[in-house]
């Protein structure tokens, strides 16, 4: 609950203080938030299988956005930044999807 | 898409259980290990939902999410902004962008170029068209005016004879017309017909046909042309109007700045004669 609370107050703070994206920052933000979004989905199926551990989400939460980030930043000074974050994003994609449907079956039962 | 769906999954299943163990049996969750294999996914969310407590994974995970929201509000707010939809591009991206703008402002402006010229052409030819269609019908004035087709104004003359004792005749006539038109007439009509180039004249009992219609003295001709020059024209000693006096009929001239040339002559197209100029 809390966690869903936190969620909610981080879009709410987000939309209300509209701050400045730094230059720097900028291209690796919405790559961040696609893997963070991949631990997240990750962590929500672990919880409903029962493995829940809040360390292993926190490593693979930082680690997915910094590895996303860090991927995005290395395919950008070797020429070829749009197709890597254009598979960064295919590769998390799948990898949503997929755990989108073991929350489904364990949720809905199907 | 399930079966696709099943390989990392299976994959992933392997693999978190072998961490699960080592990490979490050194952290103690709050649930007790036989109380948790019981329960379904679907009760552990509705659990972990209701009531809330304050444990270290829930304000953990509450700060991660924070940071999630964050950025995915901020992204999604800079990402809508209308002006802003560039700035999160890469620079090479921006230069494609250029370049495909430069490209295509080429492809306009050449074609623009070249419709700006068809429309020149266009206007030329129009002109040109235009200015051959006013020369037409000033052409068709003129020539009317020798036709016969339409009326005609101007300065000129009019000469009546007064013929009482109807002696005079057609060839009378014809030598005034003659002497007229050697003088510069330019539009004659006599009694309401018009003189052209195939006018003829003909005796009729006491009066003159012209071009088959009879007309009785007495006879106006109605003469555009230059009075100063018409006038002496027609009284020179052993002209036109010495010979008609001689023959008992009396002549009137008058000069006037507007003489009315208006009887017409239906255009006619020649049966056998043809341009040969084409």
């Amino acid at each position: 609950m809390i966690a869903v609370l936190g969620l909610v107050v981080g879009v709410v703070a987000g939309l209300l203080v509209r701050p400045e994206v730094p230059a720097v920052v900028e291209p690796y933000l919405p790559i961040a938030v696609v893997a963070a979004l991949d631990a997240v989905f990750g962590g929500l199926r672990a919880m409903l299988d029962g493995i829940f551990d809040d360390k292993v989400f926190v490593v693979s939460f930082l680690s997915n956005v910094v590895v996303a980030a860090l991927i995005v930043f290395l395919g950008d000074k070797l020429g070829v930044g749009a197709q890597l974050s254009t598979g960064v994003v295919v590769v998390l994609g799948i990898r949503i999807f997929s755990n989108a449907a073991a929350i489904r079956r364990h949720v809905f039962r199907a | 898409m399930n079966s696709h769906d099943e390989t990392p999954e299976n994959r992933l299943r392997k693999e978190l259980p072998e961490e699960v163990p080592a990490d979490g049996a050194s952290e103690v969750v709050d649930a007790p290990e036989e109380q948790r294999s019981e329960l379904t996914g679907r009760q552990r969310l509705a659990k972990g939902l209701w009531p809330p407590r304050v444990t270290r994974a829930q304000l953990i995970v509450a700060v991660l999410l924070f940071g999630l929201g964050f950025g995915l509000a901020v992204q999604v707010a800079s990402n809508s902004d209308g002006d802003s939809a560039l700035r999160g591009a890469r620079q090479e991206d921006l230069v494609r962008i250029l370049d495909e703008l430069d490209d295509r402002t080429q492809r306009l402006e050449d074609e623009k170029q070249g419709l700006e010229k068809q429309r020149d052409e266009l206007e030329n030819s129009s002109n040109q068209a235009e200015e051959a269609r006013k020369q037409t019908v000033e052409k068709e004035r003129q020539l009317g005016i020798l036709a016969g087709t339409v009326a005609a104004q101007g300065p000129g003359i009019t000469m009546t004879i007064d013929d009482t004792k109807g002696t005079v005749e057609a060839d009378m006539l014809l030598d005034a017309i003659q002497e007229l038109r050697a003088a510069g007439a330019e539009a004659i009509q006599v009694n309401g017909v018009r003189v052209v180039a195939g006018t003829y004249l003909t005796d009729s009992g006491n009066s003159v046909s012209v071009d088959g219609n009879k007309i009785n003295a007495p006879y106006r001709f109605k003469v555009i042309g230059k009075p100063q020059d018409l006038e002496p024209a027609l009284n020179i000693p052993g002209g036109v109007v010495q010979t008609l006096e001689k023959e008992q009929a009396t002549v009137t001239i008058e000069r006037s700045d507007k003489i009315v040339v208006d009887a017409l002559r239906a255009a006619k197209r020649p049966d056998y004669a043809r341009s040969s100029s084409q």
